[in-house]
């Protein structure tokens, strides 16, 4: 700990912080983490240290009682399912903790994997047949805990594991009470609306109110333990309700928000300096709250290493300014190479710079160039069918039916319920897909492939009826939030059986979001589905021969918006979002998967092997050039931000000329 | 004979559309040289990203000479019989009825999961999604050992959408 620190701290305020010590915690009969259970006294911090480890375990300070009242009398739908979750089916709930400080809590998946594979291998003895092995049915993490369900009589053998190493650290196993845990899982059974647990909300929200700054999208938690509010609440004064006062306080923060949209957009920076901090276990839910902050002010707090910080590992993914000043782990020699490491987007690491645009912009660049969609449509039968398909799906799935479908119609779905994620936000469960997913991974046996496959309107039109409720934006509104591609797809069967060798059609694949409407929540999902169409008795003469849908959490959009040669920050504006689309065939994509070089020779001149499309767009950069002064980069943004259209292009630019946007190096040099 | 059930149709393309992720995606990974026989002559449209490309040898050039050591993780896929009476193509032209089979069908496979470009397990993991049509090899036929594949690509779209 820095010297400083007792002298700032001066006087009575050195009771709080929300710190906790680092080492193995224990559990007492309450259920309330003991935070000097080792190592105990080990940094001196005076009196306060000693009067914890002697701290009998008599009743529970009110606060806490009241946090989790406030708490479950709004409790969250989710968690109400959980809860449920464990009881309608009769498991047993067990809670772990300690695996959070193992060797494995650096793996992709904070460890828990391994974890769980772990405590089902030591569940089982070791002449178990593979059909009979016990298995952890059901899993999940809630801070520092990992909750497991088990079948009742796995329950002794379980709870024995109970000390025993996992990846080099001890596990502390015990019976789930969810009354005695966490404040963040709320009992439903627990009467919430007494006036104390009320007051407790409150009084945390009023806190909140007042360092939450909307504007410069700040929250800041900087030196709580000094906030008169609440060291006049008595959150400090145990070392029970100090670790669940942070828990509580991102739960009331999460309460404000029902549209997760919102929720992201709210907040951007959070500071949690000045917490005297030694490791992050108390505030580890921040990155729960706020998977995608971008600014982390973490300064003067007491973390050594990277341990202390090593939850967060794989966390927050979109930070780009990170605070740790004041922190022994700073002067580590390997402090800087292991947070670039940690974090893609870094750019600011105690207020220098560590990461350039560019490098970050290369980074960012994949072998395969992202070219706008390809879309090659006929006579806009697949524009006019996307259009009509996802707008009848979010409205009458059954007019859709009889309007696109027939009896050779076939539909499935699949989840894969692992997919990357653009933020870090919680998934909403897989539950009303998952026993109709057909995931050849994993769906192995002939008569489920069967019974998941559906042809026929009829047995389609029961399938979504079954499927919950979905919206999906705007194509028009949102063109970059889809992805529409189409090409001509030739041996499909003919309904009219006339044609042996087949009849010709489209292939569509559309990569988009939608929003799912479950029990007063909203989820972002995000879909990828393909079909192919064909000549027949439907609306405009066309059927849905094949529509195959596949299900993943929310991945954003940005993975297809179009590369753009790397310029000069700040990035221009003189790139509208990707072209609306689907946009005008014609110009199609370059053939090959090269780059144009960025000052060429040959620029915009037929060449052996080189397609035909490509001249014709280097002429429309040179053209465009030409009329504007601008370099051939900025004019091919400009293009292909207007969809190579030459006149949208040149509107554009009027505009943002006459708005003063365009940064002089837009220009050619001596042109300005 | 009638036509094939529902259990032996369901057999045939799933267990064709398996096949043929457990064996195309290591391909590219590791055997980069055979990228090309996993394509039919000729294909329809392939594209990757958006970028049009003619056809298997040129995917297989791409791979060996731009490609980085790529790793690709198959996490879900599903497959539909788009035609069960497909016109595979022999090389005397379409085959009569009476010698069509239950693998002459056309099948749609539709593959999610994550692609890190680079050797270091540090690098982003990026979502794809990948949709193939697989049509019969006429060179399968008569059993001429198993370095023949049953089934070949005749178009594809890889696209990354994380």
């Amino acid at each position: 700990m820095k010297g400083g620190k007792g002298s700032r701290r001066s006087g009575g305020t050195d009771r709080g912080g929300i710190r906790k010590r680092g080492g193995p915690t224990r559990v007492d009969r309450d259920g309330d983490m003991d935070m000097d259970a080792a190592g105990g006294g080990a940094r001196g911090r005076g009196k306060r240290a000693r009067g914890d480890s002697g701290r009998p375990s008599g009743p529970r300070a009110p606060a806490v009682d009241a946090i989790q009242k406030a708490i479950s009398g709004n409790t969250t739908t989710s968690q109400v399912n959980i809860r449920q979750g464990g009881k309608g089916s009769n498991l047993e709930q067990v809670s772990i903790r300690g695996w959070k400080q193992s060797k494995a809590a650096s793996n992709r998946d904070g460890g828990h994997e391994s974890l769980v594979t772990f405590l089902e291998k030591k569940i089982n003895a070791p002449d178990s047949k593979a059909s009979s092995r016990a298995r952890i049915s059901k899993s999940r993490i809630e801070g520092d805990t990992l909750i497991v369900s088990i079948r009742p009589d796995l329950l002794d053998r379980i709870l024995h594991l109970n000390g025993f190493s996992f990846a080099g650290a001890p596990l502390t196993v015990e019976k789930f009470d969810a009354m005695m845990d966490h404040p963040t899982i709320s009992d439903i059974a627990q009467n919430g609306s007494s006036s104390s647990a009320a007051d407790t909300k409150a009084k945390l929200s009023a806190i909140l109110a007042k360092r939450y700054f909307q504007d410069a999208k700040l929250l800041n938690l900087s030196a709580l333990g000094t906030d008169p509010d609440l060291m006049a609440m008595g959150m400090f004064n145990t070392t029970s309700t100090e670790s669940k006062f942070f828990p509580a306080l991102m739960k009331i923060w999460e309460m404000n928000f029902t549209n997760s949209v919102t929720k992201r957009e709210a907040v951007k920076s959070v500071s949690l300096a000045d917490n005297q901090l030694a490791n992050i276990s108390v505030v580890t839910t921040l990155a729960q709250t706020f998977p995608d902050l971008e600014n982390l002010d973490l300064s003067r707090n007491d973390f050594k290493d990277a341990q202390a910080l090593i939850a967060w590992r794989w966390k927050f993914r979109n930070l780009e300014f990170l605070d740790l000043t004041g922190n022994p782990f700073s002067a580590d020699p390997s402090f800087k190479d292991t947070m670039l490491k940690w974090y893609p987007k870094l750019r600011i690491l105690n207020n220098t710079e560590v990461r350039t645009a560019e490098e970050l912009a290369a980074q960012k660049k994949t072998p395969i160039p992202v070219q706008p969609p390809y879309f090659q449509d006929q006579s806009q039968i697949a524009e006019n069918f996307v259009r009509a398909f996802f707008a009848g799906y979010d409205t009458n799935r059954s007019d859709l039916l009889n309007s696109f479908y027939d009896h050779n119609s076939t539909f499935s779905l699949n989840v894969n319920a692992t997919a990357p994620r653009a933020q870090q936000t919680e998934t909403a469960g897989w539950d009303s897909y998952i026993k109709k997913s057909r995931n050849l991974l994993k769906i192995n046996h002939l008569p489920a492939r069967m019974s998941r496959a559906y042809q026929g309107v009829e047995k389609i039109r029961e399938l979504w009826n079954s499927l919950p409720a979905t919206r999906h934006p705007d194509i028009a509104a949102h063109p970059e939030e889809w992805l529409i591609e189409c090409h001509p797809m030739p041996g499909l069967p003919d309904p009219t059986g006339q044609s042996a060798t087949g009849v010709g059609g489209l292939l569509i694949q559309v990569h988009g979001k939608f929003e799912e409407m479950s029990t007063g929540k909203v989820e972002l999902r995000s879909f990828d589905r393909t079909f192919i169409v064909g000549p027949g008795s439907g609306a405009g003469g066309i059927r849905v021969n094949s529509d195959i849908l596949c299900l993943r959490a929310y991945g954003g959009h940005e993975a297809w918006a179009v590369e753009t040669p790397p310029v000069p920050q700040p990035m221009p504006q003189a790139v509208p979002p990707v072209p609306p689309v689907p946009q005008v065939p014609g110009v199609q994509a370059p053939t090959q998967l090269v780059a144009p070089p960025a000052t060429p020779a040959g620029y915009g001149i037929p060449a052996p092997g080189k397609p035909d499309a490509q001249v014709q767009q280097e002429q429309l950069v040179m053209q465009m050039s030409a009329k504007t002064n601008m370099t051939l980069q900025y004019s091919e943004m400009a293009l292909s931000g207007n969809g190579w259209n030459v006149e949208a292009a040149l509107k554009n630019f009027e505009e943002l000329k006459g708005q003063g946007q365009l940064p002089p190096d837009a220009f050619l040099p001596g042109t300005v | 004979m009638g036509p094939p059930s529902d259990d032996v149709l369901t057999k045939v393309s799933t267990d064709a559309a398996t096949e043929f992720v457990q064996s195309f995606y290591p391909a590219l990974q590791k055997n980069r040289a055979a990228i090309a026989s996993f394509y039919s002559q000729p294909t329809s449209t392939i594209l990757f990203n958006g970028n049009v490309v003619a056809d298997g040898n040129a995917v297989q050039d791409i791979f060996v000479n731009q490609m980085p050591p790529t790793h690709y993780e198959v996490q879900s896929f599903d497959c539909q019989i788009i035609n069960q009476a497909y016109p595979t193509p022999t090389p005397t032209g379409t085959k009569a009825p009476n010698e069509t089979t239950v693998k002459d069908m056309s099948i749609l496979v539709i593959v999610s999961g994550y692609v890190r470009f680079g050797e270091s397990r540090d690098m982003p993991q990026r979502g794809f999604s990948e949709t193939f049509v697989l049509v019969p090899n006429p060179a399968a036929e008569g059993g001429k050992g198993k370095q023949v594949k049953e089934w070949l690509i005749y178009t594809q779209n890889f696209r990354l959408v994380v």
